[in-house]
């Protein structure tokens, strides 16, 4: 094979990048075109009236973004508590040893499990311990949803953490423990500053991951069409409500689903964006 | 074109043909999750006759209609007919063929609670969130003899498209001018409190897990997990327990020729009041993507299999009600209005 | 004074130790719980049935359940479809995903290079239900029906990703020497790529393509849109077609078929887990 030839076909592979990004973006928007037009680009995301009443439809994505938000912020909450002592288990107290190994593999296989096996574990498990405790009446519902969430995304902001907790300068530490500071002490005045803007861009991504789960979150959050009352209530996110009615929807609706899916792309690209910017930074720093 | 042409190599392809004249061919169907057992003991039975063989998604009328119009499939089932916008948004004329009845029962799931009764208003005002507790005052004076617990009570409904739901709906309709006003009939209606669950299984699944919650099932899910459903007032007072004699008594009424009919609420005497007849819908001119003449033939047999006293007799021993004689009568009429490239496939 | 203030921050110092342990070990809770759930209530569905028949039909579950049997059937018809899903796209999606790495590599500079390798992340944390959207979109509209074609192309887009980023993180950190040597003995590019850089980064790859397949294997949502479902054995490529995870759904949604759904998800979880576990352990081989 000459190099010419060697070239060209390397590129041709590289060119399909574009094409399916590109046909991501052209499917979603065509299709997605005629709900915004009809409804308006801004009382489509404003309004929170899901109502198919024949004749008198009337599509708007405010309670699936609300359960969206609601969801990742509640599992970002329930997250940090457990993602940070990992990663300073891993990248600090015990860089470099077998259980610091042994723990990050079992944090990869926690990546590992299909979400779908998440949701069944929620539905089994936790959704009676939520009844039997007395905090929703149904046990499905927003916190339910949001708490397996919260285990799902663990890995990813454990791992990316820790990562930038090991690339701490052991001089920097070292400077701080002769100067008679403790491990604590050196953790939160040496490595949470320096490695911080790294371990804030790691929930960043973690954040984008939460946002379009869809399995779990169709499997635990009632699947009601109204903004959630409380984190108790039940309600869709965008990810779900997707999932529960892209089977029969027509028409408006079907452009109506494919429109909340073009929002759900674009705010995770952009979540995704400005995380990688902010590692790369961090990286450099 | 492609019609014709798959046809001639359809019988071109012609050896060892059956006594009716045609090869064993593949139908694809999808909709309704109401009568998907009674359409797989149905379907394999027909399967014997001459080797077709039925391929049957149970995805919800919804998908089923959608599927239909998207015309990927060979016919749809529903237990909410075509209303007039869906006839006109489908553009060619299809045919509803009934094919069973059956009943939507209020399951619940409540400690200690074996007998319940309720009313039309009532439902509607337990899944309109209005009456929010058990011992409700207006539960209480219909259940003198139990003791309701002071528990909320958590409505159970569709996620999904489902003429289930639309039967469902169109009873409160009609017995509940709130309900009517506020969220109407339809596959799918925003009902405002609770939780929701794909299909007539997962109803049921969450009904069975989740206790002093009640929803709305096709009564043989509710038989089968063994969860217990209230008896319910029809129009003439009485407390009537989904039967086959109580569904058959809510279609002694007039059926017109084209079978779409609701039956909910029927004034006939001992008659259940949220019963329905389910449908099988298909294109009246059958020649359509790439079928062939023998698939329409197939199709049309498959109809008249569901028609006939052995299938009918299938019904009760999986808690449906048989066709009225009049229902079949207007079937098999409708039947004889196929056409494959407009001519009539039955002679 | 002073020594109180020592003490008090010593002891805070040990609190964060022991804090940090706790939770860091509370974290491993959840994946013990979750296999030893699936394995305590899926175990004893497993048989050698399970593998080789479909799922059964609404009704003989049905009459099962009322006579007091175990439910017939099992999963066949979703490792079929997994199977034949899963060959197709990874068919395309490996030599794509290695060519279009091994281009990010090469051109890590290029402006284009640049775009690709920003796409490429943005495809890479695009939810699979958007892919699921698209594929139908793209495959099931134009072809009037869904299919394991339509189902390989949503897992076709989700691999793709993974093996270009393994790929080009493979190929980037193999030593420079390796790709200069081979040019000074006179081959060309195309010839140190093939015979040089690709088996030397061949362990990277390989652990790549193991990953990318344990990633979508699972995959529920895209399929819901693309293959449907389909309660039969068949392995034609233009027709509906079950997945494992599609199986999984489905029990999920129907309390008649409840006894299925650990035996299926144990052996979905266990297939998964081993890929993780081996493509952790050849990795850390070939690095040696």
């Amino acid at each position: 094979m000459n190099d010419k030839l060697y070239k060209a076909l390397l590129f041709i592979a590289a060119m399909v990048m574009p094409v399916v990004c590109g046909g991501v973006v052209y499917a979603l928007a065509t299709d997605a075109y005629a709900a915004f037009e009809h409804f308006g680009f801004l009382k489509f995301l404003t309004s929170s009236e899901w109502s198919y009443t024949e004749g008198a439809e009337q599509y708007g994505a405010l309670p699936f973004i609300t359960g969206t938000l609601m969801t990742t912020a509640l599992a970002l909450l329930f997250c940090i508590p457990f993602s940070l002592p990992v990663a300073l288990f891993v990248g600090e107290y015990f860089k470099g040893t077998r259980i610091a190994a042994i723990l990050s593999t079992v944090t990869d296989l926690l990546a590992g499990i299909p979400s779908i096996i998440y949701g069944l574990w929620g539905f089994y498990t936790l959704r009676p311990l939520i009844m039997a405790l007395n905090i929703s009446p149904q046990g499905s519902g927003v916190l339910t949803a949001s708490l397996v969430l919260a285990i799902m995304i663990v890995p990813y902001a454990a791992s990316l953490s820790a990562e930038f907790i090991k690339m701490v300068p052991n001089e920097l530490k070292e400077g701080a423990y002769s100067l008679g500071a403790t491990h604590a002490e050196v953790i939160r005045k040496v490595v949470f500053p320096v490695a911080g803007s790294g371990i804030f861009s790691s929930y960043i991504l973690a954040i984008g991951r939460a946002l379009g789960e869809t399995m779990t979150v169709t499997m635990l959050i009632g699947n009601t069409n109204n903004i959630p009352e409380s984190i108790t209530s039940t309600g869709n996110s965008m990810a779900s409500i997707i999932a529960n009615q892209f089977g029969e929807a027509d028409d408006l609706r079907l452009s109506s689903l494919i429109a909340i899916g073009l929002v759900l792309f674009l705010i995770t690209a952009l979540i995704n964006m400005i995380g990688k910017i902010m590692i790369k930074r961090a990286r450099i720093a | 074109m492609t019609c014709a042409l798959a046809a001639m190599l359809a019988s071109c392809g012609g050896g060892a043909s059956k006594e009716n004249g045609r090869e064993p061919q593949e139908l694809s169907g999808a909709g309704a999750t109401f009568p998907l057992p009674f359409y797989n003991v149905v379907f394999e039975k027909f399967g014997q006759v001459n080797s077709d063989f039925v391929a049957y998604g149970g995805i919800g009328s919804g998908g089923g209609v959608r599927n239909l119009r998207d015309k990927i499939v060979d016919f749809a089932a529903s237990d909410a007919f075509l209303s007039d916008k869906e006839m006109a948004e489908i553009k060619n004329p299809v045919i509803h063929v009934p094919t069973c009845m059956g009943a939507v029962v209020l399951a619940y799931n409540l400690e200690g609670v074996e007998k319940l009764n309720l009313s039309g208003d009532v439902i509607a005002d337990i899944f309109a969130g209005e009456i929010k507790m058990w011992n409700d005052a207006r539960l209480a004076a219909l259940n003198p003899d139990v003791t309701l617990p002071a528990e909320a009570i958590i409505p159970v409904f569709r996620s999904d498209g489902s003429g289930t739901t639309f039967v469902f709906t169109d009873y409160l309709t009609k017995v509940s001018p709130m309900w009517k006003e506020k969220f109407g009939a339809g596959k799918s209606v925003n009902f405002p409190s609770g939780q929701a669950a794909k299909g007539n299984p997962g109803v049921a699944g969450i009904i069975a897990q989740t206790k002093n919650s009640i929803g709305y099932v096709g009564s043989e899910y509710a038989f089968a997990q063994k969860i217990p459903y209230a008896r319910i007032a029809n129009q003439r007072g009485e407390l009537v327990e989904p039967t086959a004699a109580s569904i058959s008594a809510a279609a002694s009424g007039e059926i017109p020729t084209d079978t779409r009919c609701s039956i909910t609420n029927s004034d006939a005497e001992g008659a259940y009041p949220i019963s329905t007849f389910t449908w099988i819908v298909i294109y009246k001119e059958q020649c359509y993507s790439d079928r062939s003449k023998e698939q329409a033939q197939a199709t049309l047999d498959l109809l008249h299999y569901i028609l006939s006293d052995e299938a009918q007799g299938i019904t009760s021993e999986v808690h449906y009600a048989p066709l009225p004689a009049k229902a079949k009568e207007l079937s098999k009429q409708n039947l004889k209005q196929v056409t494959y490239e407009g001519v009539a496939v039955l002679q | 004074m002073n020594k109180t203030n020592t003490q008090h921050r010593l002891a805070k110092d040990r609190l964060m130790l022991w804090g940090v342990c706790l939770f860091a070990t509370l974290t491993a809770v959840p994946l013990f719980a979750i296999l030893g759930e699936v394995l305590l209530r899926g175990y004893d569905q497993l048989s050698w049935s399970f593998f080789t028949e479909p799922t059964p039909t609404a009704y003989k579950v049905m009459k099962a359940i009322e006579a007091g049997q175990s439910i017939p059937g099992g999963i066949a018809n979703g490792i079929v479809g997994t199977v034949l899903m899963l060959s197709m796209a990874s068919l395309v999606a490996i030599p794509a995903g290695i060519l279009c790495g091994a281009f990010l590599a090469e051109n890590s500079k290029n402006r284009f290079a640049q775009i690709v390798s920003y796409l490429t992340d943005l495809l890479q944390g695009t939810p699979s239900v958007i892919i699921g959207i698209v594929t139908y979109i793209w495959v099931v509209v134009p072809m009037r029906g869904y299919s394991a074609i339509a189902g390989s192309v949503a897992l076709f887009v989700m691999m793709l990703p993974l093996i270009i980023r393994s790929t080009e993180e493979t190929l980037k950190i193999l030593p420079a020497s390796l790709k200069e040597a081979g040019l000074a003995l006179g081959g060309n590019r195309a010839r140190v790529m093939l015979k040089v850089q690709l088996p030397a980064a061949f362990g990277g790859i390989f652990t790549g393509v193991l990953l990318a397949i344990s990633r979508v294997i699972g995959e529920t949502a895209p399929l819901m849109f693309t293959a449907l479902g389909c309660s039969f054995i068949r392995w034609s490529i233009d027709k509906p077609i079950s997945a494992v995870p599609l199986l999984i759904w489905e029990f999920f949604n129907d309390p008649n078929l409840q006894e299925l759904i650990w035996g299926a998800s144990l052996f979905l979880l266990l297939f998964v887990l081993t890929l993780n576990l081996l493509s952790k352990y050849l990795a850390k081989k070939w690095n040696q």
